[in-house]
């Protein structure tokens, strides 16, 4: 796709390794950014590419300079110590006519570089046009390259390759630019992969609306993108190439006798190999070895290319050491009710970032009772993923419960064995996430998915669980139970996923739902259907759900209470209603008030200034201080804890009292 | 009535099937549509609608199967790369994705300067002292210039991204989805500096967004787009009190209220 936009908030949460690192914009998108300078580099941190490269760069240096560093001239017989081993004088020894191997050895990496050179040069200049050319134009362009790519595959190269060489007499440079061209649609296919996945690029429009002629833009922001794939390409090869060379010359073709070449060498090495078998050994090893060079150089461009996506999000952000501090007192009022089926007590989640470990949540306070519908609203980063998943055990390696209890119907997660609390993911709490699709397994069909959930839930035959698989399918309120539950994950829509996912999470009939932002990849009449359908089964079956969203609409019609994050602290909870009615938390406010959907068309909104620091970034005292309005020497002193601003209200702030300020026009 | 400065007439947009031999699929379907000098026409519809595909043939990035397009009177339909180039003093864009519309191993002062250079024939110093203008409007702080993308928020990328736009002195910007991909106290920055540039410079904007709360706020009069056609389009406030087509009304109410709690009530 390469206009379509997903029309989706995408909730990139910085608190979770796995969606910030596409955030980030470095690990997204097909091709590498490290451009072709960088690549090289860090190529050249390995001590095998280093050692390969010396040995090629020595090779061609070696030929150049024949004449200079070679002991004798190639030609020269010596017809007194024919088939010699190494010795003093002939360090590589002697052939069958007594010519010094090293010196042919010298004078023939002229000829066979040569040759290589000129395939590999053709290689790289078809290839890269070819498959730049299609990648970038695409239309009609790309539709006549594939085409022709598409033949050139098929036809056997190896034929064409002599008949070129019987047509032009043996000419090896004809024969040469022969074998590129033969091999360069393998890599123009590549390249135009590789070009697509960058032509697909937002900046590469941008920069056409910029006006940027389309050449300009090939050369300056698609090349150095992909560099990668096409050292390594060039690379292999080489080597490549290297070796037909060779392979051409047993077969009688190329320079001929007493014009030394190392396939020749091989060649008349073999001849002789009873008498002397160490002749093989200088030209074969010189060949191999370069050929190996050559690869080791590719393998290396290509880690160095790969690596770079695997890099950590937050590279560019300092990690203090968590801060160890007493919990926060808690007021009267925020006692857990003995009923509440979910109750987090000063929970602090920390996780390592750039090796340090960083709280990204901290001292949170959360209760779900049963049978109700819990939002926990806030913006990306605030750590509302982190939370959730670690109430489901879930937290992301080397993540840690730093302190609190997480308590589900009375047994404390934090400190039960692992096995308890796999026990109860998937029978008692259950989830479904932000993209449904992906959360189905793409090769098993939806009836089998569900089901096998159903069986390993409740046991059963095959057929009692068939039918209990239709009657959840039926239950999310799909039409045709039969139909959707023959059918592959590819082929259902969003919303059609989504409720897969609810039957699914419904198999082992939990008691809480965690439900992390469940509507904001769909459309929004989509949406206002799967919330519906939550809000019903949520009824009927007499669930609490966790709904985690930053949908202020969402909250409103789907939600019995609601808290609100901010910057890994609940900063605010209280019913729905009190929430909309008399926000007590400056940031709650601001939230609301950044909402188009009541504000005055065409007048400014009245937007929070500032932006949601990093874990690690937090201030000392009130998280939210640098952007708050009410902001007063107090509340960057100390930790903030909880206040009560009406009975069941809680606020983290310390001048809610003055909150109508805010409100005043 | 005075010429408008943009106007799209029965456009007609289709992409090759899927596979060699499928049919065409038809993205856009008889749309006819004008923006006038400092107003915001605002296209709202689910994705798939054909919003983007309008947005790309205006900007010359898709090739129309039929219809004009129209700037300042002009016939733009069929631009040649040179008219292009000229067009992009006139036309600009922002796009969604503010992690993809900079290009990664370029710093932001490389980027911004560059058509301004290439295409514009500005000297050095001239580009440069343009974009730092432009970056100041964003309220982005002049050592952007050399920094890399990676370096910035959802936010300031996309603060920067209209920076890129604005410093061709535009009369109308393409925005399509401009905030979709922020947060909502970040949108609600980001839509406060769309309305006062378009003051300050006397823009208009083509505006696509699936959010009809957002089209509501930011456009003078709206169109609603279904399956690639335009089923309404009027003045914003007709549009959003008064629907006239179902389609209409379903968007409006499917949005959630959030001044109205239902959930606390049950
Ligand atoms: N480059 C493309 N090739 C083929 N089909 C496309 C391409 N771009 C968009 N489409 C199709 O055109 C239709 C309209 O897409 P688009 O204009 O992106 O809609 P919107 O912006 O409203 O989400 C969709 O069916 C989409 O799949
Ligand atoms: S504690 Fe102070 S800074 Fe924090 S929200 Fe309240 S008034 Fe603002
Ligand atoms: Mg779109």
């Amino acid at each position: 796709m390469t206009t379509t936009t997903s029309t989706t908030r995408q909730a990139t949460d910085p608190a979770n390794p796995e969606t910030s690192r596409a955030a980030d914009g470095t690990g997204g998108g097909g091709a590498s950014p490290r451009s072709g300078r960088r690549t090289w580099r860090a190529a050249l941190g390995r001590p095998l590419a280093v050692v390969s490269l010396v040995y090629l760069v020595l090779l061609v240096v070696a030929a150049i300079a024949a004449p200079a560093v070679a002991p004798f001239d190639p030609a020269d017989l010596d017809l007194d110590s024919v088939l010699a081993g190494p010795s003093a004088e002939h360090l590589l020894g002697t052939d069958a006519l007594g010519r010094d191997v090293l010196s042919r050895l010298i004078y023939g990496g002229r000829v066979s570089l040569l040759n290589a050179a000129i395939a590999a040069l053709t290689f790289l200049v078809v290839g890269v046009v070819g498959g730049l050319a299609a990648g970038f134009y695409r239309g009609w362009v790309d539709r006549a390259i594939t085409g022709v790519v598409d033949i050139m595959i098929a036809i056997p190269g190896l034929i064409i390759l002599l008949v070129v060489l019987a047509v032009f007499g043996g000419n090896m440079t004809v024969a040469m630019v022969a074998l590129g061209v033969l091999a360069a649609p393998g890599f123009a296919r590549v390249m135009r992969a590789v070009t697509l996945a960058v032509r697909a690029e937002p900046y590469i429009a941008a920069a056409q609306v910029s006006g940027l002629p389309n050449r300009r833009i090939i050369v300056h922001h698609v090349i150095p993108r992909v560099t990668g794939p096409i050292l390594v390409q060039f690379s292999l090869f080489c080597g490549a190439a290297l070796l037909v060379d060779a392979g051409l010359a047993y077969l009688g073709f190329g320079a001929q006798p007493p014009t030394p070449t190392w396939g020749g060498m091989i060649v008349e090495a073999s001849t002789v190999m009873q008498q002397q078998p160490w002749l093989l050994v200088p030209a074969g090893a010189t060949l191999g070895l370069a050929t190996l060079a050559f690869a080791l150089l590719g393998d290396a461009v290509r880690d160095a290319t790969e690596e770079r996506t695997g890099r950590t999000a937050f590279r560019s952000r300092r990690a203090p050491a968590v801060a160890n501090r007493e919990p926060v007192s808690v007021p009267a009022g925020d006692e857990p009710t003995p009923t509440a089926l979910l109750r987090l007590r000063h929970v602090s989640i920390a996780l390592p970032v750039n090796g340090a470990l960083t709280t990204v949540v901290d001292d949170v306070n959360l209760d779900v009772e049963a049978g109700e519908t819990v939002g926990l609203v806030g913006e990306s980063g605030c750590g509302k993923s982190i939370t959730a998943s670690a109430v489901l055990g879930l937290l992301p390696a080397g993540a840690q419960i730093t302190g609190g209890q997480i308590w589900f119907d009375g047994t404390d997660l934090t400190s039960a064995q692992p096995r308890t609390i796999q026990k109860l993911r998937g029978s008692r709490i259950a989830m479904i996430a932000q993209d449904p699709i992906a959360s189905l397994d793409p090769v098993f069909s939806v009836g089998q998915q569900v089901s096998e959930l159903v069986r390993r839930h409740h046991g059963g035959s095959r057929a009692a669980a068939r039918t209990h698989t239709l009657e959840l399918l039926a239950n999310v309120s799909l039409r045709d139970p039969d139909r959707v539950a023959s059918s592959y994950p590819h082929e259902l829509s969003g919303g059609m996923a989504q409720r897969v996912a609810l039957a699914m999470a419904l198999a082992g009939d939990p008691d809480l739902l965690i439900a992390d932002e469940p509507t904001t990849a769909l459309d929004v009449t989509v949406q206002a259907e799967i919330l519906e359908l939550l809000q019903r089964l949520q009824r009927e079956r007499g669930m609490a759900v966790l709904l985690i969203t930053h949908d202020w609409g969402v909250v409103g019609s789907a939600c019995h209470r609601a808290n609100v994050m901010y910057a890994g602290q609940v900063v605010e909870t209280c019913d729905v209603a009190s929430m909309f009615r008399s926000p007590s938390h400056p940031y709650t406010v601001g939230l609301l008030q950044s909402t188009p959907h009541q504000a005055t068309p065409l007048e400014h909104l009245r937007a929070v200034p500032g932006a949601v620091p990093a874990p690690g970034a937090w201030p000392a005292g009130c998280h939210f201080a640098p952007r708050c309005a009410l902001a007063a020497a107090d509340c960057g002193a100390a930790p903030i804890g909880l206040a009560e601003a009406a009975p069941k209200h809680l606020t983290r702030c310390l001048h809610h009292d003055q909150i109508a300020r805010l409100e005043a026009p | 009535m005075t010429e408008p400065l943009l106007e799209v007439r029965d456009l007609i947009v289709e992409y090759p099937g899927r596979r060699r031999g499928d049919a065409r699929i038809r993205a856009v379907d008889h749309v006819s549509l004008h923006v006038g000098t400092g107003e915001t026409l605002g296209l709202v519809g689910e994705s798939g609608s054909g919003k983007s595909t309008i947005g790309n043939a205006i900007l010359g990035l898709v090739a129309p199967t039929s219809g004009k397009i129209l700037f300042q009177g002009r016939d733009v339909t069929q631009a040649s790369a040179r008219q292009r180039r000229e067009l992009s003093g006139h036309i600009q864009v922002i796009f969604q994705d503010p992690y993809g519309s900079l290009n990664p191993s370029r710093t932001i002062g490389h980027t911004l300067t560059e058509p301004l250079r290439v295409v514009h024939g500005l000297r050095r110093a001239a580009a440069e002292s343009r974009v730092a203008d432009g970056l100041a409007r964003v309220g982005m702080p002049p050592d952007t210039v050399r920094r890399y993308p990676a370096e910035f928020s959802g936010g300031q990328r996309q603060r920067i991204a209209i920076a890129r736009a604005i410093i061709h002195q535009p009369q109308i910007i393409v925005c399509d989805e401009p905030t979709s991909a922020l947060d909502l106290s970040i949108q609600a920055q980001i839509l406060n500096l769309l309305l006062d540039l378009q003051q300050q410079l006397h823009l208009s904007y083509l505006l696509i967004s699936h959010d009809i709360d957002v089209v509501r706020h930011m456009s003078h009069r709206t169109a609603v787009l279904l399956r690639g056609g335009i089923v309404e389009q009027g003045p914003t406030h007709q549009i959003t009190s008064e629907p006239s087509h179902d389609y209409t009304r379903a968007l409006l109410a499917a949005v959630p209220q959030a001044s109205v709690p239902s959930g606390a009530q049950s």
